[in-house]
């Protein structure tokens, strides 16, 4: 005999949104093969590791393969990529991260079976413009700015920070 | 709002389409008119940070320092993206929450088993734009969800609805649905507020039709009004009982004429005496009772207050004076009786008493108070319908003091036990061992199989005991 218990619901993300977040870091290894085949590789598997993390509802698999896909990016990077794929490679990235963890977490508060797309959407439109933005606005800087020197870049990093300063204190 | 629910999806649609289009999110066949839509207060509200971002500045100043040493200045705008998300992450301020709720169900008094389809609206009714609003329904415990979960996400612009609807299963008892979970966040997700919302409330009452069954076996002891026990005693009555000599002041039509012709000496015909008995049946309430087969299925206390609806309906039927009591976190009494109020009174007790609920109680019983109190409330002729599924010693206790004390006792026993694997055939053992030792001490013991029908077992009963 069994102790009565309620109903119960399924704690997982909908498998639409493993697939939407595999699909945003699938932009990873396609922009590491700039740098080489290694980070591409690398890339690839970190985004695997993330889209099955959130199918299975696993945070550090989330965690962990955003971190390994990135890895692959910023490998990239090291071995000469343009800045272009290194700049998508991170939003994509992050984005995927971004996304994989907002439906983890819907998936623990409202269950598999709730229907959460249009939050989802909206939620990865809002991180897109976000990363698209401030690559933009970087990529401005690198492009039309006066001289090829490191410093420059730093400069913009250190005006990113200090945005970040701002919006921290408000 | 409430009597119109099928009729108003059509004609709600045009009163305010508008409204449902700037929604854009129902989904679910939502009503434009879904009733009053009030304005929720808050029960509790709890804001935190969600620290779904930490780490990325790390991230950020990393990502810069590898590029500055390597010299590649992708890596280091590649750190500026991710400052980007940073302040992404922080420049939002708490998502403040004001909505209207409405509730809607399509049925207000179904039968147990029937489904009910509960359709609940939510209006934006602040000035801010909520980009991501988890809203779960608190749908009261007992009842089980079966299509569309209870549970949605949207986003809503400041004026904008949405609707969702769900279906439960109606289950015995008395139902409300008054509140609702709401989980607010910003744009990046990294700051959450939580509100319990108390709505207009909305009850539903499931009410079990009170069925009646085959006769219920009863041990002789009776009250001095005729009924239909039969008794071990002679006198008036229409079943042949015993002959005897005899006695001055026996009525005429009793003597045994043919006797007389044959014999003549006088001799009185006996018919068994059939009496009305006092019955109250009570019921196992506590905690311990809560006990099913399976995952799934009717657990032990559901199957208890429904046979005690019918064996209330049957004595009833059969001209039996019957009360109800309980062992419960709270006081079940209703005294023997008779009559058609009293069986309303009774139907309405086994619906909607609050100890009566489908779900395990949290409070303990004092089953040794309780007991004594039953005690006094009993008079001496009644006799008791033990409904327990024998879970433990303390209802064999229960139902050997009340023996003891006078008053012949019946267990109807709901068996929620299992063969499948040892631990479960123990305590199937367990449990039938606990009612052969009832049995030998002159306890009349039904064991009533998950599969069988109340109908049946009674009837196993009948036959045993009328030899």
């Amino acid at each position: 005999m069994v102790a009565v218990s309620g109903a119960e619901i399924t704690r997982r993300p909908a498998p639409r949104s493993a697939l939407r977040a595999g699909g945003i870091a699938a932009v990873a290894p396609l922009a590491a093969v700039f740098g080489g085949a290694a980070a591409a590789a690398l890339a690839a598997v970190g985004a695997t590791a993330l889209a099955v993390g959130v199918y299975l509802g696993r945070r550090d698999a989330v965690d962990g393969g955003a971190l390994v896909a990135f890895a692959g990016v910023v490998l990239a990077g090291v071995n000469d990529a343009p800045a272009l794929p290194v700049l998508l490679g991170t939003v994509a990235t992050v984005l995927a991260w971004d996304v994989g963890g907002n439906a983890l977490s819907l998936g623990a508060q409202l269950g598999r079976e709730a229907d959460t797309s249009r939050v989802e959407s909206l939620h990865a439109l809002a991180g897109a413009a976000v990363g698209v933005t401030a690559a933009v606005v970087g990529f401005a800087l690198f492009a039309v700015g006066p001289t090829r020197q490191p410093v420059t870049t730093l400069f913009v990093l250190l005006l990113g920070a200090t945005l970040l300063v701002v919006a921290l204190n408000r | 709002m409430a009597s119109d629910s099928t009729r108003a999806s059509g004609d709600g649609r045009m009163a305010d389409p508008a409204a449902d289009a700037r929604a854009g999110d129902d989904a679910a066949g939502a009503t434009g008119e879904s009733g009053a839509r009030a304005e929720a207060t808050v029960r509790s509200a709890t804001t935190r940070h969600t620290n779904r971002w930490v780490g990325i500045a790390g991230l950020a100043f990393l990502t810069a320092g590898i590029g500055v040493f390597v010299r590649s200045r992708p890596l280091v705008l590649a750190a500026v993206v991710i400052v980007g998300y940073l302040a992404y992450a922080n420049v939002f301020d708490d998502p403040s929450v004001s909505l209207a709720v409405g509730r809607r169900l399509d049925e207000r008094a179904p039968d147990p088993g029937d489904e009910i389809r509960v359709t609940v609206t939510v209006e934006n009714t602040g000035d801010a734009v909520l980009p991501d609003l988890r809203v779960i329904d608190q749908v009261p415990e007992a009842l089980e969800v079966v299509a569309g979960p209870a549970r949605t996400a949207t986003a809503l612009r400041p004026g904008a609805r949405m609707t969702f609807s769900y279906t439960v299963v109606a289950r015995r008892g008395e139902y409300r649905f008054d509140g609702l979970t709401v989980l607010a966040r910003d744009f990046s997700g990294s700051v959450e507020r939580e509100l319990d919302l108390s709505t207009a409330a909305e009850t539903v009452t499931v009410v079990s039709p009170l069925d009646g069954t085959t006769a219920v076996p009863l041990a002789p002891l009776t009250s001095p009004y005729t009924g239909r026990v039969e008794t071990d005693s002679g006198g008036e009555g229409v079943e042949f009982y015993a002959v005897r000599e005899y006695r001055h002041g026996d009525p005429l039509s009793r003597i045994d004429w043919n006797r007389f012709a044959r014999e003549r000496s006088l001799s009185t015909l006996e018919f068994r005496e059939e009496r009305m008995a006092t019955v109250v049946l009570v019921l196992d309430l506590r905690a311990e009772a809560f006990l099913q087969a399976g995952e799934d299925g009717r657990h032990a206390v559901d199957r208890e207050i429904d046979a005690a609806g019918r064996l209330f309906r049957s004595l009833l039927g059969t001209g039996d004076r019957v009360g109800i009591a309980a062992f419960a976190p709270a006081d079940v009494w209703l005294p023997p009786g008779a009559g058609k109020t009293h069986r309303a009174r009774a139907r309405h007790l086994l619906a909607t008493h609050p100890a009566l609920s489908p779900t395990p109680p949290e409070r303990d019983v004092y089953t040794r108070t309780q007991l004594r109190d039953l005690e006094t409330r009993l008079s001496e002729e009644t006799q008791i319908l033990f409904l327990s599924p024998m879970p433990d010693p303390v209802s064999a206790y229960v139902v050997r003091s009340l023996h003891t004390r006078g008053h012949p006792v019946t267990v109807v026993s709901p068996d929620p036990t299992r063969t499948d694997t040892p631990g479960h055939l123990y305590e199937h053992l367990e449990r039938s061992n606990r009612l052969n030792d009832l049995r030998t001490s002159g306890v009349r013991v039904l064991d009533w199989a998950d599969d069988e029908s109340l109908a049946e077992t009674l009837e196993r009963g009948r036959r045993r005991w009328s030899l």
